[in-house]
């Protein structure tokens, strides 16, 4: 009994928290989330951004953009509002020391930065699903646990049919003794009855006969014998 | 609303995690959208609030993060990008100074 209780008080609030995860999961699909993009958005030059091409194509076709710009900076280095002072050089020297490096170090610093970013995700990825799957055989193992106790119900049934087994034994066992004693006692009873009357009987017999011979006088026994002389005689003279 | 709150209108119930590039508040016509003549009636129907101001361009920063900086396989735009910008912006507040280096006094 007390295991089924404690299976019973266990399951309940198991039941409510599974009923209100799977509510929460429902409710939270509604909403869409920001997935992180693979590519970044495209880009010509180095860094100025596709939609501004594509808003001058409509416009001035291919060479529109470029046409700008170059017509822009024309503009403003003629003006002199761009004014090329010393810092103009060095930076121009930077910016061709950067392009050389990004075109030369490119190729090799993208495939590596691929090759990290793809093993950091890996590890991630299959660390969460390691523990998906540790979660996954602990639930399994769980219902297996379950369907044990349910089997200690099954087996507490058949220890309780064990214990009527034993106890209808005990009683046919016991049924057993009494008539056997109740038996024995009869046969004592009836075994006394016939000694009795044996006894009596045999007394009886003896008292006649020592009361018979008692009563036989010497007149008598000589009587007897002379009547036996008698009768033996008689014989004799037949048998002749 | 004070520093580090959510905007009025965001609801997690309705909107989902938080998202700062997204304005949470109703939707008026994209820019790219209006006719030049509606630019000034556009203009007046902003809110020119200094925290709509910052939440304006922390918006904006949010969108470039998340399309240049933040993609899996990002590339070496975003650096130019920002190496461009400061040029540009460090120019403009020394163009004072920088006028004095003019070369030719007619153009």
């Amino acid at each position: 009994m007390l295991s089924r209780t404690a299976l019973l008080s266990v399951q309940r609030p198991l039941g409510v928290l599974a009923m209100r995860s799977a509510s929460a999961a429902g409710s939270g699909d509604q909403v869409a989330r920001r997935e992180r993009p693979e590519h970044p958005g495209k880009v010509r030059l180095g860094f100025i951004p596709e939609e501004w091409f594509q808003f001058f194509y409509n416009k001035t076709g291919v060479t529109g953009p470029y046409t700008f710009g170059v017509g822009l900076l024309t503009y403003l280095c003629s003006k002199e509002i761009y004014v090329m002072e010393h810092e103009y050089y060095s930076g121009l020297s930077l910016a061709i020391m950067a392009i050389v490096a990004v075109k030369k170090l490119g190729p090799t610093v993208a495939a590596w930065t691929d090759k990290e970013i793809d093993r950091i995700e890996n590890e991630w990825k299959s660390g969460r699903e390691e523990e998906l799957q540790n979660l996954a055989e602990a639930i399994e193992a769980e219902k297996k646990e379950q369907w044990r106790a349910e089997g200690a119900l099954l087996l507490m049934d058949a220890k309780k049919e064990n214990i009527a087994l034993q106890l209808e034994a005990a009683f046919r066992e016991r049924a057993m003794n009494v008539y056997t004693e109740v038996k024995r006692r009869l046969d004592y009873q009836v075994e006394c009855r016939h000694i009795e009357r044996r006894i009596n009987q045999k007394h009886m017999v003896n008292w006649i006969v020592n009361n018979v011979l008692g009563s036989i006088t010497p007149q008598q026994e000589k009587e007897t014998l002379d009547k036996c002389i008698a009768d033996l005689s008689a014989l004799a003279v037949r048998a002749k | 609303m004070a520093f580090g709150d959510y905007p009025a209108e965001y609801n997690p119930k309705v909107h989902g995690p938080y998202d700062p590039a997204r304005f949470y508040g109703k939707a008026d016509v994209p820019f790219g959208q209006i006719k030049v003549g509606e630019i000034g009636a556009w203009l007046s129907r902003r809110n020119k609030s200094p925290q709509a101001i910052a939440g304006a361009v922390s918006r904006a920063w949010w969108r470039w993060q998340h399309k240049y900086v933040q993609p899996k396989r990002a590339g070496v735009a975003p650096f130019f990008q920002v190496t461009l910008a400061a040029m540009t912006f460090f120019y403009a507040i020394n163009y004072g100074k920088m006028r004095h280096h003019r070369n030719y006094k007619y153009h």
